[in-house]
């Protein structure tokens, strides 16, 4: 039982993450009908920044940046995190001007080529030397390790204790926010329904009047924030870095990827929901089955909704023609 | 690019007539094989054996991404399932037979033989992975398979890591029985080492050969132009006759057959010890790179930017760190500038002036 | 408000038995029933036409007819052959072709190797034949080659044949569509708009083009158009379709006077019902 909460708990939070990230692929796939191969790097920059920024920080406070105990005040995570989703905004928003702006119009196929052109160019100059470098780092704690809640099952030598740290809340509240920003802003504002205009016709979006470029824009820069603030609150939960080029990143945006098609590709609420079923069917498979094939699951998640229903959990708005 | 006149009678000729580019192709290996080493040192020679392999690799994932337009960027996993097969039939095989895992046998020795038959094999249950992938494919759109693609060389590196120990000595395979032939004992993460390694120039431009050969007849049939069909106009193509379901997995497995080859060339050469990671997308991703820079649908282009994107890198080495951006880069031009790659589906050879067959497919008038 | 009953009227042929016989199709898309009920007798030869408003449904009946889309109900005979439930590249093996109202060349390809790809659906070398280069295999391909040329000449196309398809003018674009469609060497042909975009001569040329097209090669022809006198001037027998519905069928003097014909396209306004 104690297992299967701490799991439960588990799940919770990194579907949170995964859902953060489905949102971008989600978005730039409804607009812009492609896979942005490029925005898992996103979500590595964003780490990274976070990383460097915080090791640059702490000491000018007087704290020890590799010294876990000391913890700095509340208000330094906030700096990192809001530091992290400024810059990974403006990187989106220069890919998508310099990189994707132009094959508008391409065979989809060009545009997925170029994406990988991005991704590959962002993890391996995130790799050199005057950048991140290639090799893997600790992330300075900035969250006190806080226990908020605890649940002790069993008794005496098999009591298994269960904790609800201060971290797994954070990420999920901090995920449900942006989550709910989102939801407003794409349901309840013009912005929103111009994105959503877009996403459907664009020519058309066009000659309503739509500003397409900005509203492209901006979708990009949204994305981006929300997935730097994915990387931020992933290194926050698990310091050990890896280094930008790693396959791990490129898996974790590839999950995400697969949690934005189950939901249904171009469904915000899809995208939600895939995030912690993609979460779900990894942690429990892991803890239950077997953890070396994690990734496995997920992909056979994958190709089993694809085959079955390939336009996700709670349908695409997006309809093919013949 | 295809003649007009029919051809002359009479079985020899014909028998002729079809295997020429073979027989050229086998004294080509041989002469690489045996003159090369000599003029321009091992290590050379090393690269050379690289780009035969890389090339092999790109023209078959041609067929699939160029000629029929679909992307695959999992090409990788056929390359290292094929290998593991060849590897695996090779070390027991060598093991049942000779009792050891040493090379046996000199040029075109025994030992060849058995890798030979292992490559083949290799190559025949890359094939079958290949109707497994391919398949799939029908119902999926391009970018979607690209994906499931993906994650298919993701599920074999996984799979693979979880394999069980090599099985050093003859004894040991013997005691155990078949009971320790699952999981496969090919050396989970740590790699398929120990394999005998009978890869040499003559083979890997024998198998070359076969490859262009094949590549290219099929390009300039009937077959090619349906696979090409597909890729410019599925709809139009099924309402001309063409079954698009078939031309999509004849792709795919016909692509995973030579990657499967080519991953035994690869398992056996000196110096490489095939593991779970080169099935990865990382690996993928250089022979895609290969397809699109040299041109979607393209032989001779892709043979071009697999040897200079094989051979470069050898000389660049104090700049590796920079070749992937350099790749990187090369891509976002390329699709922001000639999204049809270097030559488009034109061939090298097609570009000269002088044309003795009137009749060719593609031939670079307005268009590029 | 009601919609026209469909006004069946008298074959004055004698009835023979129709080359593609088409019994009451139909296809509903979500809640839209985009074809009702719609038939059709195509005899040998015969040359009839597809009318009706934009909207109406002709490209899916085309759709139908071709199999890229599954009737719900209906049966679709070709001679003998059932046609329903089968994909299209069968349905085309088995004698229909057709054009496609937006052009659908294969861009790449040269106009030769258009037309080479659509003689090829009957080739019987696969794939060994061709990586040996057996003999039949290149038999087989020269022939292809040939027939291919042929078929340009007859059409004036043949020295634009090493053109990429992408290259050709509009009007000859057009035309080779038609071309293509007849390397499959059908029995029916179906020509989407085949006028679209032409100037008057090229569609005067056009309606010869269909009508020596027919007797030469003796394939029915349905077409659809919106070029009324181009439809009246070379159809022998006419379907109005109106959201899904036919609304009349006949020869083209019966429906030109037909009043639910006038109504469907210019509006009830004018009409009395």
């Amino acid at each position: 039982m104690s297992d299967f909460i701490q799991t439960l708990i588990t799940a919770m939070a990194i579907g949170s993450l995964y859902a953060l990230i489905a949102l971008g692929y989600t978005m730039v796939y409804g607009i812009l009908k492609f896979i942005n191969f490029a925005h898992s790097d996103i979500v590595v920059l964003g780490a990274w920044v976070s990383y460097t920024l915080a090791i640059r920080l702490l000491p000018l406070l007087g704290l020890d940046p590799h010294n876990p105990a000391t913890v700095p005040p509340i208000w330094v995570a906030a700096v990192v995190l809001l530091a992290a989703m400024t810059y990974c905004g403006v990187v989106g928003f220069a890919i998508e001007r310099l990189a994707y702006r132009r094959l508008r119009r391409a065979p989809r196929l060009n545009v997925l080529i170029t994406a990988i052109g991005v991704s590959l160019f962002l993890q391996n100059v995130g790799q050199l030397d005057f950048m991140f470098g290639a090799s893997p780092q600790k992330m300075p704690t900035l969250l006190p390790s806080w226990e908020l809640a605890s649940f002790t099952f069993g008794e005496g030598e098999s009591a298994r204790r269960v904790v609800i740290g201060l971290i797994d809340v954070v990420i999920f509240s901090l995920a449900t926010i942006l989550m709910l920003v989102m939801q407003y802003m794409v349901f309840h504002t013009k912005l929103g329904v111009a994105m959503r205009a877009v996403a459907y016709n664009t020519d058309t979006a066009a000659l309503m009047g739509i500003p397409v470029d900005r509203v492209v824009s901006f979708t990009f820069v949204f994305g981006s924030v929300l997935a730097s603030a994915a990387g931020f609150l992933f290194v926050m939960k698990y310091p050990g870095m890896n280094q930008p080029a790693h396959a791990i990143w490129v898996l974790l945006g590839l999950k995400a990827f697969v949690a934005a098609v189950i939901g249904g590709i171009g469904n915000v609420r899809g995208a939600v929901l895939g995030g912690f079923v993609i979460a779900f069917v990894e942690q429990f498979g892991a803890f239950y089955i077997s953890s070396n094939y994690r990734d496995v699951y997920v992909f056979a998640l994958l190709i089993l909704i694809l085959l079955v229903k390939p336009s996700g959990l709670l349908g695409s708005p997006l309809r093919e023609k013949v | 690019m295809e003649q007009t006149s029919p051809p002359p009678q009479g079985l020899v000729a014909n028998v002729l007539r079809g295997m020429m580019p073979f027989a050229v192709g086998i004294i080509f290996a041989s002469l690489l094989h045996f003159v090369l080493p000599g003029m321009i040192g091992r290590y050379y020679s090393r690269i050379v054996t690289d780009i035969g392999i890389a090339i092999v690799m790109a023209v078959s994932l041609n067929i699939v991404n160029g000629m029929t337009g679909q992307f695959s960027i999992g090409h990788a996993g056929f390359m290292t399932l094929g290998g593991y097969t060849a590897a695996f039939i090779t070390y027991y095989g060598s093991m049942c037979i000779w009792g050891d895992t040493a090379s046996h046998g000199g040029f075109l020795g025994r030992g060849e033989w058995l890798f030979a038959v292992s490559c083949l094999m290799g190559g025949l249950f890359a094939a079958g992975a290949g109707y497994v992938v391919g398949l799939p494919s029908l119902r999926l759109r391009g970018d979607y398979l690209a994906i499931v693609t993906l994650g298919f060389g993701e599920i074999i590196r996984v799979i693979l890591q979880q394999t069980g120990p090599l099985i050093d000595s003859a004894e040991a395979l013997k005691e155990g029985g078949w009971s320790q032939m699952i999981p496969p004992p090919v050396g989970g993460a740590l790699g398929f080492g120990g394999v005998p390694k009978y890869t040499n120039l003559f083979w890997v431009y024998t198998i070359l050969t076969i490859t262009i050969v094949v590549a290219y007849r099929l390009k300039i049939s009937s077959i090619g132009r349906a696979m090409i069909s597909v890729r410019e106009d599925e709809i139009a193509a099924q309402a001309m006759g063409v079954n698009i379901a078939r031309q999509k997995v004849l792709a795919f497995v016909i692509a995973a057959f030579f990657a499967g080859v080519a991953g035994g060339l690869f398992a056996h050469e000196p110096g490489v010890i095939v593991s779970p990671k080169d099935a990865g997308f990382q690996r993928s991703f250089d022979y895609v790179i290969m397809t699109v820079l040299g041109g979607r649908g393209s032989i001779s282009g892709v043979m071009l930017s697999a040897t200079i994107l094989t051979a470069l890198p050898e000389f660049l080495r104090d700049f590796e760190q920079y070749r992937l951006i350099v790749y990187a880069l090369l891509l976002i031009i390329m699709m922001l500038v000639r999204p049809q790659g270097l030559l488009g589906i034109h061939e090298i050879w097609n570009l000269w002036p002088l044309r003795r067959s009137k009749v060719s497919t593609a031939t670079p008038e307005a268009k590029s | 408000m009601n919609k026209p009953a469909a006004k069946e009227v008298v074959e004055s042929r004698s009835a023979q038995k129709p080359l593609l016989d088409v019994n009451a199709i139909g296809i509903s898309f979500g809640g839209l029933k985009a074809v009702q009920e719609f038939s059709l007798q195509l005899p040998a030869a015969g040359l009839f036409g597809l009318i009706g408003p934009n909207g109406a449904g002709k490209t899916t009946v085309f759709n139908l007819l071709t199999g890229v889309y599954e009737p719900d109900c209906g049966e679709i005979r070709l001679g003998s052959k059932r046609l329903v439930n089968r994909k299209p590249h069968q349905i085309t093996a088995a004698g229909i072709a057709r054009t496609f109202q937006n052009i659908r060349l294969f861009p790449d390809l040269s106009v030769l190797d258009n037309v080479r790809l659509a003689g090829q659906l009957r080739n019987q070398h696969g794939l060994w034949s061709t990586l040996i280069r057996t003999r039949g295999h290149l038999r087989e391909e020269t022939m292809l080659e040939e027939k291919a040329l042929d078929l340009l000449r007859i059409f004036e196309l043949q020295d634009r044949a090493q053109e990429l398809a992408s290259n050709l003018a509009y009007g000859h674009q057009r035309k080779l569509e038609i071309v293509r469609a007849l390397a499959t060497n059908p029995q029916v042909l179906l020509l989407d708009e085949p006028a679209a975009g032409l100037n008057p001569q090229e569609k005067m040329a056009l309606a010869q083009s269909i009508r020596q097209i027919r007797d030469r090669f003796q394939v029915a022809v349905l077409l659809i158009e919106h070029d009324m006198p181009l439809v009246m001037e070379i159809c022998e027998r006419i379907v109005v379709l109106d959201h899904g519905v036919t609304i009349c069928r006949g020869t083209p003097n019966e429906v030109q006077n037909d009043e639910s014909v006038i109504a469907a396209y210019l509006g009830t306004g004018l009409t009395d019902e």
